[in-house]
């Protein structure tokens, strides 16, 4: 690797509401790209559905005055992420990437990080997951499926970067801007989610990271997400 | 050695005599513990959403009667404290039924915590390296496993050695047994003060995350678990031919309104702050007392939980219902409804209801984490009457080494000759 350097980008992403049209394009993408099973009308009543990016849906204003919104919410892969530190096995890591990252074999599915997260992201395995008729064969090599039993995440399509620095390697380059996405940013009709190095000048996500109409979620908790939000404009 | 392997097989065939009742109590057991292995069977074939969990509220009933349980346990030292510190003599015979007691529930506990976890064959993980990685210090479960596990092993110690060196008819090692005893009575704070900093620690749960939380989990386990006990101690002084004193009943209750006047006044002390500065976070508080948008599943628990709190504390307080035992009873049978309650689902799921982002998705336990845990309970209660009926001969002094075996060995049965 030719990066040595250079210090290790931090990934982030910028989710514009303005642009938003809660179409769960960026939902549907991510269970494909990711092997999330998809639920079952029984499961899903339940509240049991895995869904790695997910719309929360919310109300603003009071009656009559009312709108409701969907808030696209990915893992927050934070700077200080409190799942980490409860995890009495160590099957929760944070790399030199910032990428908050889950490590199935060793999960015991305890599911203290399902209960310190704020935002609800780590999704618990509650049932064996299965693809209907012959769906199992489209699944995505690249990608592990979680048995049942243990807690799950977004890891930013971690296998996305990991083939984009191969590819850089072998071409004996740096990994360009733009070469890592994940599949929720690509696939946004609106190109509501930019995505990139939160610390690089040049790029997109720095500036709009750095916009007056920038809001995180439950900021006071000092978790230090790496998702921002973008509201909307008046 | 030859000795103790006498005393293993001597016990066991203490565990198989008794009478009817007995036999009829031992069934009941059974039956509990095949309960739950038909609910864990079902658990085990489909995955943990048989149970009425989701990841909105990740731990429920089972988390919730093991943070019941671990008080329990940690109760045994309010037996120990008098009997070993101050030689408070009516008390110290009966010291051994609190350890046993202690053990009993901190099996329950881990039996807990193994039936809720999604990967009970990787438990093993959780042991230091090199064997797994255990995340220590940081995480407050992985100190959890350790101390519970800890705690389990020192009782069994004490309790083990105390009856053999009985059963041999000689006294108790000092040199072995009081440091461990004395030892014993740190670690019992010690394993709910770790639960409780396990809830305690969440910035994500404002439920949760207050000064008080751990002086409230022990004030109430001193409540409980002496609530145990002192029902246990009256079935054994009927059946069981065990000399206890009233005064020991009756030390134990008082102490026991001095515990529950503690949990009450520091459950004010969390109400008063909650609802005086009415912040956002008082929600969780109204979802468990008055309810939220029309959710309200846990509001009657709430209420009667308080009432029967007040209600035994009152009973505790006043020494003429103390010493009545209809009176004393049917307090110690409030305080058990009321810390159950308590320390159980209305402190579990109002930390997740509604969710930090405002979800509410209200959670009554399944009927398969109901049976699940009857067979928990099932299991822990027949290993504490297995275990009484190896203690309760030792201690009234019909079941020992004849003197025989004993001159064989060596050994002088002689209480004054040991130390």
């Amino acid at each position: 690797m030719t990066e040595s350097a250079k210090p290790a980008p931090r990934w982030g992403m910028v989710v514009d509401l303005d642009r938003c049209t809660g179409c769960q394009a960026c939902t549907t993408a991510c269970q494909i790209e990711n092997n999330v099973a998809p639920s079952s009308a029984e499961t899903a009543d339940k509240g049991r559905s895995i869904r790695w990016m997910d719309q929360l849906p919310y109300m603003e204003g009071e009656y009559p005055n009312v709108k409701m919104r969907l808030l696209p919410r990915p893992c927050m892969h934070c700077d200080h992420p409190p799942c980490i530190k409860v995890c009495p096995v160590g099957a929760t890591t944070k790399g030199a990437d910032g990428i908050v990252a889950q490590i199935y074999s060793r999960c015991i599915g305890c599911r203290y990080c399902t209960t310190a997260c704020p935002y609800t992201v780590r999704y618990f395995n509650w049932y064996e997951p299965t693809w209907p008729d012959d769906l199992a064969q489209t699944l995505n090599p690249d990608v592990f499926v979680r048995p049942r039993g243990i807690v799950e995440k977004c890891t930013l399509c971690h296998h996305r970067l990991q083939n984009a620095k191969d590819k850089a390697a072998a071409e004996r380059r740096d990994l360009a801007p733009g070469e890592y996405s994940p599949a929720c940013a690509d696939i946004c009709p609106t190109q509501a989610i930019a995505f990139g190095d939160l610390d690089d000048p040049h790029g997109e996500v720095f500036s709009q990271s750095r916009s007056p109409r920038v809001f995180r979620l439950l900021e006071d908790l000092g978790t230090e997400p790496k998702v921002f939000y973008l509201r909307e404009g008046e | 050695m030859r000795l103790f392997i006498d005393f293993l097989l001597g016990s066991a065939k203490q565990m198989l005599k008794g009478n009817r009742s007995y036999w009829g109590w031992v069934a009941f057991l059974l039956a509990c513990i095949a309960v739950g292995l038909v609910g864990y069977a079902s658990q085990a074939g489909s995955g943990l959403i048989v149970t009425s969990m989701r990841d909105q509220v990740s731990w429920a009933f089972y988390i919730g009667n093991f943070t019941f349980l671990v008080g329990v346990a940690a109760a045994a030292v309010v037996l120990v404290i008098p009997a070993y510190i101050y030689q408070w003599k009516p008390i110290k015979e009966i010291v051994i039924i609190g350890e046993l007691l202690a053990v009993s529930a901190i099996t329950m506990c881990l039996l807990l915590v193994m039936t809720d976890v999604g990967r009970p064959e990787r438990a093993w993980h959780m042991a230091p390296w090199p064997i797994g990685r255990w995340n220590a210090p940081s995480s407050l479960l992985a100190w959890d496993a350790l101390v519970l596990n800890l705690y389990f092993l020192l009782n069994f110690a004490i309790v083990t050695h105390l009856l053999f060196r009985a059963f041999t008819k000689r006294d108790y090692s000092h040199r072995f047994a009081t440091p461990l005893i004395l030892f014993s009575i740190p670690a019992a704070v010690s394993i709910h003060t770790v639960t409780a900093f396990l809830y305690n620690g969440l910035s994500a749960r404002p439920y949760w995350n207050s000064a008080i939380l751990a002086p409230r989990f022990l004030a109430s386990a001193f409540c409980s678990g002496p609530a145990i006990i002192l029902v246990v101690l009256q079935v054994l002084r009927r059946y069981a031919n065990l000399e206890i004193k009233n005064e020991a009943i009756w030390k134990i209750a008082e102490l026991m309104a001095y515990a529950m006047f503690l949990n009450l006044f520091l459950f004010g002390a969390e109400i008063f702050r909650e609802y005086y500065s009415a912040t956002e976070h008082l929600v969780f508080t109204q979802y468990v007392f008055t309810g939220v948008h029309g959710h309200d599943t846990l509001v009657p628990y709430a209420w009667a939980s308080l009432f029967c709190s007040v209600a035994a504390f009152i009973i505790f307080l006043v020494p003429k219902t103390r010493r009545n035992f209809v009176t004393l009873n049917f307090g110690a049978f409030l305080i058990y409804c009321g810390v159950y309650i308590e320390k159980g689902i209305a402190l579990v799921i109002p930390g997740f209801t509604p969710s930090t982002l405002g979800e509410i998705y209200e959670y009554f336990p399944s009927r398969t984490e109901v049976m699940v845990t009857i067979g928990v309970y099932g299991a822990g209660f027949l290993m504490f009457t297995l275990m009484l009926k190896v203690a309760i001969p030792i201690i009234n002094g019909s079941f020992h080494l004849d003197s025989r075996r004993a001159a064989e060995a060596g050994i002088v049965q002689d209480a004054a000759t040991s130390h």
